[in-house]
Order: C-alpha cells, then sequence, then structure tokens
C-alpha cells in the first residue's frame, strides 16, 4: 500500500506543475489591473507604473513564469499583491477554519445521512421514505445563503444563543464551537440531505442482492443483515460521493463564509480573484489542487477498509 | 463595494424575515468600551495612509493619523478647516512660501518619539513620490519641503495652489506618517502604521477585523473609548444582523432607501445621512461617432427623467443633481438652468437632425456592483423610450476598470466623491491631461478639453471670487457641451446605535467614515 500511495503522489507532481501553468495564465488573461485595485481609481499614470514596476508586472510574461515557478519550488510564494502580507501565513490563517468547518459538516452529514438514507431504504414507498425524500430534496436545493440567514435569524437574533458574526478567537474549543456551530449546521444540513438520497439508493440496490436474501435465509437477525452486510457493501459509492463532494465543499463554503462572516479558504479565494491578487491567487489554486488530490487518495485507501476485496497494486 | 447579487436578495430577504419576526428589543448597551464597527468589505487593503485610496482603509486612516491642518470633525467642508498638527500658518503675498508652525510635545504611536518638522518634511516628500504614494501628481507644485526649526517647516511652490490647505489636511498625502517608523519599517510600514491619531494600530486579523487601542498620549487628549474593532462584513445581511443584534455599534450603510427605511425601524438607532456626495455621471465619449455630434448628446440629456431616479433610489438617499460638481465642494454652480428638461419629442427632434431618424445603438460596458447597475438599468430604459439603444456588457468590477480605461465603452456609468473642491473634480474627470490612454490619464471618458484654460487658471488663481467665477464657467463650457449627463448625487450612509455618542455633529467626513475622536464614548459607560 506504501508503494500506492508513493506512486499517486509521484503522480500529483505533474498535476502540480500543469495547474500552476493553467492559474499563471488564466488570471493573467482575465482583464483587470492589480495597481488599479490596489491605488484607487485616483492614482496617477506615474504611480500605476511604479506600482506595477514593483510588483513586477512590467517584465515579459515568460520571466515572471520562471521565478515563479523557481520561487512555488523552493518553497518561496511570495507576498499578497494586495495586501502585502506573505501568501503561506494568509492561507495557513484561514485553513484551521476551512478545515474545521468542512469536517464538522462532514461529521453532521453522516450522522445524520446515514441512518436516514438506510431508514428510507427499509421503509421503500412508505410515508418516511417519502418525507425523507421530499426533505433530502429540499436540503439539496435550498440556496445555503438562504439558510443561513434564516439560522441567523432564529438562533442569534431570537434566541440569541450564537454569535452573528462567527469570525471569533480560538482561543478555547468552547469558543471555537460556539463560532463553528451554525456554519457547521447550515453545510451539514446540505450534507446531510446528500449523504441520505446516495445511501438509500446505494442500499436499495444492495437489498436486493442475492447475499442479503442468502443472509436472511440463514437466519441472521435482520439488525445484523442491515447494519454489517448490506450498509458495509452500500457504504462504497457513499464514499466516493462524499469525497468528490468534499473537494467542492472546501471551495463551495464561501457563501457560508461570508454570510456567517468566517475566514476561509473560499473567501479568501473570491477576494483575490475580485482584486487580481496574482500571487495569491497562484499560491490558492496550489493548496486547493493539493488539497483534491489528498482527499481523493484519501477516498481510494477507504475503499480497501470497507471492502477488503480492495488491493492496492 | 465588493457585493453580488445573492448578497442584496438575501438582504432585502433578511429584512422582510426580520420585520416579520417582530425584530429586536432596545438594547441596554455595549458589554466594553471597545467600539464595534461593521464595514462592507471582505478584507483591508494596503494599510498605509499614502497608497491606499479605498473607501475601506480611508475611514481607518483618519481615526489613526493626523495632518498640519483637519476639516472640522464631523464636517465635510473647506470652510471648516482648523488647525491639527499644525497650530498657526501664514502665506507669502504671492502664495509661494507657505510656513506652518507646529504644535510641541505631539507623540508618535509606539514610542517613536515627539513628532517634528523632520517627520512633516519626510512625510510630505514621501506623498510627492510615486514610488511610495499613489497621490504623487497632487504634490507636484511643491518645489522644496524644509525644516527651518524643530517646529517650523516651509513649503515652497513653483506655482501658487490656493487650495494647499486640502494637501496638508488628514487626509490622503495630507496624513502624516512617523519618519522613525516609516523609514525603519520600509515596505513593511502599511503591516504596522504608525501616526499621531487618538488611535493606535494594535492587531490586524486578515478577512477579519483591524483593532485599534486608544492611544494615552494623543495631544487632544486620552480617547474616551478603550479601542477600535473594525470588522470586515461583506454580507449585507450579515452585517444588518450583526447590528441588530448589537454586536457591532456602528455600521457602513447601503445608499439604498429600503434600507434606510428598515433600519430606522430598529428601536433606538439613528441612521446618518452625510456628505461628500457621490456624484452618479453618464460621462459620454465625445471623440467617435455617434456621440461626436453634439446633438446626440443633446438628445440623450433630454431622454433623462431625474424624477424618476429619486423616486427609484429614493429622496434620504439621493438628490438631484445640478452641475457636474457635486453640491457642497468648494467651487461647486448651480446650473440647474442648463440640465434640459425632460422631453422626448424634442430628444427625437434632435436624433432626427443628427442623421439617425431611428434612433442610435450604443455599447456599454457596466459593472456588476447592484448599486450601480440598478442605476444603470432605469438610464437604459429611459433611453429605451427615446430610441436610444444601450446594447449593455455586464462585466466584473475590476474588468470594468480595465475595459473603460481602454476607451471600450461608449457610455461610462461614473460615481465617485473627491477632495471637495471643484479643481480635484473637473481636473480628473474633464482636463485633457486626464483622457484615459493618454500618459497622464485619470478618469477623463468623455475626451472633452474645452474647459482645460478655466480649469488651469482656476488653480493658481489666489482672488477666491475669480476662482469661483472660473469654476463656474468651466462647469457651463463642460455643460454646454454636453461631455456628460449628471444624474444624482448619493450620499454616504451609515448608522449608529444612539447608546453611542459621536462627540460632534455629524454632516460629513472626508475620509467617507464617521471621524472617531477622543471624544467619542458610550452614553452607557
Amino acid at each position: 500500500m506504501l508503494a500506492y500511495v508513493a506512486r499517486r503522489l509521484l503522480l500529483a507532481v505533474p498535476t502540480l506543475l500543469a495547474v500552476m501553468t493553467l492559474v499563471f495564465v488564466l488570471v493573467r488573461i482575465v482583464p483587470g489591473d492589480p495597481a488599479q485595485t490596489i491605488l484607487g481609481d485616483q492614482a496617477s499614470q506615474e504611480a500605476l507604473m511604479a506600482m506595477r514596476e514593483r510588483l513586477g508586472l512590467n517584465r515579459p510574461l515568460w520571466e515572471q513564469y520562471i521565478d515563479f515557478l523557481r520561487d512555488a519550488l523552493s518553497g518561496d510564494w511570495g507576498n499578497s499583491m494586495v495586501t502585502g502580507h506573505p501568501i503561506l501565513q494568509e492561507i495557513l490563517n484561514v485553513l484551521p477554519y476551512t478545515i474545521d468547518l468542512t469536517v464538522a459538516s462532514l461529521i453532521i452529514g453522516a450522522l445524520f445521512g446515514i441512518p436516514l438514507g438506510v431508514w428510507s431504504a427499509l421503509h421503500r414507498n412508505r410515508l418516511v421514505d417519502y418525507v425523507t425524500r421530499v426533505g433530502s430534496l429540499l436540503g439539496l436545493s435550498f440556496p445555503a445563503f438562504v439558510s443561513a440567514i434564516l439560522l441567523l435569524l432564529v438562533f442569534s437574533i431570537e434566541l440569541n444563543w450564537f454569535p452573528v458574526i462567527s469570525a471569533g478567537d480560538r482561543s478555547s474549543v468552547g469558543e471555537v464551537l460556539e463560532n463553528l456551530a451554525l456554519p457547521a449546521i447550515n453545510l451539514g444540513l446540505i450534507m446531510t440531505a446528500y449523504i441520505t438520497r446516495v445511501t438509500r439508493s446505494s442500499m436499495l440496490n444492495v437489498l436486493g442482492e442475492d447475499y442479503i436474501r442468502t443472509a436472511h435465509a440463514k437466519g441472521l437477525p435482520n439488525r445484523a443483515v442491515i447494519w454489517i452486510h448490506a450498509l458495509r457493501n452500500a457504504l462504497i459509492p457513499v464514499v466516493t460521493v462524499v469525497g468528490l463532494y468534499l473537494g467542492i465543499l472546501i471551495g463551495n463554503s464561501v457563501l457560508t463564509e461570508i454570510v456567517f462572516n468566517r475566514p476561509g479558504l473560499g473567501k479568501l479565494i473570491v477576494g483575490a480573484l475580485s482584486q487580481r491578487d496574482y500571487t495569491m491567487l497562484q499560491g490558492l489554486m496550489v493548496i486547493y489542487t493539493f488539497i483534491i488530490i489528498i482527499v481523493n487518495l484519501l477516498t481510494d485507501l477507504t475503499y480497501g477498509l470497507i471492502d477488503p476485496r480492495v488491493k492496492y497494486s | 463595494m465588493q457585493r453580488t447579487g445573492f448578497l442584496t436578495a438575501a438582504a432585502a430577504a433578511a429584512g422582510v424575515l426580520t420585520l416579520a419576526m417582530g425584530g429586536p428589543a432596545a438594547l441596554a448597551g455595549p458589554d466594553t468600551n471597545i467600539l464595534n464597527i461593521g464595514m462592507a468589505s471582505t478584507d483591508a487593503g494596503r494599510l498605509d495612509p499614502h497608497l491606499s485610496a479605498t473607501t475601506v482603509d480611508k475611514a481607518v486612516f483618519g481615526w489613526m493619523f493626523n495632518g498640519l491642518v483637519r476639516f472640522a470633525p464631523g464636517s465635510a467642508s473647506p470652510e471648516t478647516i482648523e488647525p491639527d498638527l499644525a497650530e498657526s500658518w501664514e502665506s507669502s503675498d504671492d502664495g509661494l512660501e507657505w510656513t506652518f508652525h507646529l504644535r510641541q510635545g505631539v507623540q508618535c504611536h509606539h514610542d517613536y518619539g515627539e513628532l517634528t518638522a523632520d517627520d512633516i518634511v519626510y512625510s510630505l516628500n514621501r506623498a510627492a513620490d510615486p514610488d511610495r504614494s499613489s497621490f504623487s501628481s497632487d504634490y507636484e507644485a511643491f518645489e522644496t519641503v524644509e525644516a527651518v526649526d524643530p517646529y517650523t517647516v516651509r513649503i515652497v511652490l513653483s506655482h501658487p495652489v490656493p487650495s494647499l490647505l486640502g494637501l496638508v489636511t488628514a487626509y490622503q498625502g495630507g496624513n502624516i506618517v512617523c519618519k522613525a517608523a516609516a523609514e525603519e519599517m520600509g515596505e513593511d510600514f502599511q503591516n504596522r502604521p504608525i501616526g499621531t491619531g487618538p488611535f493606535m494600530f494594535d492587531e490586524y486579523r486578515p478577512q477579519q477585523s483591524l483593532s485599534l487601542v486608544a492611544n494615552p498620549n494623543y495631544f487632544r487628549g486620552a480617547p474616551m473609548l478603550d479601542g477600535i474593532l473594525y470588522r470586515y462584513i461583506p454580507s449585507d445581511s450579515a452585517r444588518d444582523l450583526a447590528f441588530q443584534s448589537g454586536e457591532i455599534d456602528l455600521i457602513y450603510g447601503r445608499q439604498d432607501q429600503t434600507w434606510v427605511e428598515r433600519i430606522r425601524e430598529l428601536p433606538d438607532v439613528t441612521v446618518m445621512v452625510m456628505e461628500p456626495a457621490e456624484m452618479s455621471v453618464m460621462h459620454l465619449n465625445t471623440s467617435a461617432a455617434p456621440l461626436d455630434d453634439i446633438r446626440v448628446r443633446q438628445a440623450m440629456a433630454y431622454a433623462v427623467n431625474r424624477e424618476e431616479f429619486m423616486d427609484f433610489k429614493g429622496r434620504d438617499v439621493v438628490r438631484i443633481a445640478t452641475s457636474i460638481v457635486p453640491q457642497g465642494y468648494l467651487g461647486h454652480a448651480d446650473l440647474s438652468d442648463l440640465m434640459p428638461p425632460f422631453d422626448l419629442e424634442q430628444s427625437a427632434a434632435l436624433l432626427a437632425e443628427a442623421g439617425h431618424p431611428d434612433g442610435v445603438t450604443l455599447h456599454v460596458i457596466h459593472t456588476a456592483l447592484p448599486g450601480m447597475l440598478d442605476t444603470m438599468e432605469v438610464f437604459q430604459a429611459q433611453m429605451a423610450r427615446a430610441n436610444i439603444t444601450l446594447d449593455m456588457e455586464v462585466v466584473e468590477h475590476s474588468t470594468f476598470h480595465a475595459q473603460i480605461r481602454e476607451d471600450l465603452s461608449q457610455v461610462v456609468h461614473y460615481s465617485a466623491a473627491r477632495f471637495p473642491i471643484a479643481d480635484i473634480y473637473l481636473t480628473q474627470f474633464y482636463h485633457s491631461r486626464s483622457i484615459v490612454g493618454t500618459p497622464t490619464a485619470v478618469t477623463n471618458f468623455s475626451h472633452c478639453g474645452n474647459a482645460d484654460a478655466q480649469i488651469d487658471a482656476a488653480r493658481v488663481e489666489t482672488d477666491p471670487e475669480a476662482q469661483k467665477a472660473l469654476w463656474e464657467e468651466a462647469q457651463r463650457l463642460l455643460m454646454e457641451n454636453f461631455c456628460s449627463i449628471p444624474i444624482y448625487e448619493n450620499l454616504q450612509i451609515w448608522a449608529r446605535h444612539d447608546y453611542l455618542d459621536l462627540g460632534y455633529e455629524l454632516t460629513g467626513s472626508l475620509s467617507l467614515g464617521p471621524p472617531v475622536t477622543e471624544s467619542t464614548h458610550f452614553v452607557s459607560n
């Protein structure tokens, strides 16, 4: 398995290089001038030229590209063009917030989504199944920013249980949890809806398999058949979609981050894009690609834990 | 100014839902002596007063820095200029030499020592240096700035600048930075800006907040507040809800009547409407057909119904434009008589006379910013009634700024506030030196230059009455040439809880944010 992991990580190198090149070109194709963004619309041409010079934007593209690759490979990610702060430090500042939010919403999604999916599949075409299906459909189609505002109105304004601004101190676990609760519930609801639907459909397939009938015929208790034999086999598609969704979630949590005023990678990407912060965008895209690669690798490794027939070679 | 459509929708949804739920009870007051301010932004820009001109950063500079002179707190009128770091000043008869006598004992933040004439010399030279300042061109008339003695500064000009006090006020390049700190930190100065104002830099948290602490050595006395927590909250709805819950005490408002009315319904809250106004103007590119024909430009002006704009934007937040320079700016002339009345027949006649009986089509590039886009959509609908089709391409805000500077839009909708002296507005938007695409470009999108002589003459005119007459003539000439169509003036909107006493009467603020002074305090404390 170690060889498999090493091979996958080696394969990540050309992927990262391709992404870095693509991002370098794309951010420069999009119209917009970082110098103008930094200095504002009243800046003189002289000041704009001086700023472009300082940012290195006047140099030939190939020179900028080579410097970018050399610096990135040597671990020097440079400074943000807009704030002037070191990129790696800015990313590392917000990364814990993104990881907290992603993991918490995944836990909520799994805790509620898997039992609901199983329950729904076991009661196919009965009232509970219809209710679960409609509920999960609502969860998927409800815009994240609307549910976020509803949560704020109920739990922050009316009940006064949580702060509106979730970007608080991280000095104590209590503080972290208090600030994390509403954003995690918001994203967790979407995750729950997603996992419920996939689990239900996968369980329905497995429940029709011969080995399930055999298990019943052998006289195994119903609970053991469902939760051990059926669910374990049904989980592989669930892990696949959760893995895919996790990657998307890290970037897509931006709406939740903005409404709850919580720092995060998604918000950083949107800010860097609107300000044409080339260096920040480059750094963010590399990190984002790396996260996707790691999530995919972990997803593949999880298959082996669920299904012993999966071998890594 | 970073907003998206969904956030506007979200804000509206929040408003409706809040009202439906009955709204909150009145708040008793803050728990701490820290002023929490909610700003509409994802993050800070560069925290260097000589570099950043964004609304988000400007407000902060006003709390941390001083100038040689300042506008009286709560005023945006140049007539209220009063001593700040300088106790007094005088100028030579020819207006070429200005001498400022400094206040003694002013301390730089964080133990960087006493502020002396050397700091002023350093700071003004820094503001004039294009490598270190965005505002260098404002200081091109500065020949020398010298320290006569530790508490006296002399500025020698190459030509008279009647609005010189505007350049040394606590605004943009006039904000005085402490030499020792700026030299020691270099580019890192923006990460720990050092001034002499009532509040000092404490901590910056990316995407979250900027924390300032009270300056106990402030020369006007220690502030009554312990500090300021300036929070970056991009979501309109979250900002409103945080204000409603009392998590923030002072909030940057939306220039929108619905917002004003909704916030006014909250208990014990005051909505503050202040100067300087941002003029919403349609600049017409006179350098290319069909807008090179004045009759087409006139036809557009006749098709504008300003009353509709007033009804649409709301009378609390906008007022009808009466010139191409906003009201309240020194040198503004009320030229309402030159604004064509709404008359579609006259518009059609002019178009026919110009050889376009079936109308014209104009290509327009516009930003996706909702507050500007809705104005443009109304303008587009009004033009359509006159058979003038605006073929509108909506792009993201940075793209908009890049493309309008490449002359890709025949009509440019621009909304901006400037230092409230007619010269700045006229020079940046209507002087031929500022035409986009030229080496000295600023924001002249109309390509007009027919009032250059008057603008230049006014700049060096030492008699205030003659100067005002020149500015009026310039405005008249440009309006008669239909270089642009001024629509309305947008005022600055903020709101505060009534337990916050600003310590002065707020009618305006150059930094576009309410000044937080040594006298600002919580009533309950």
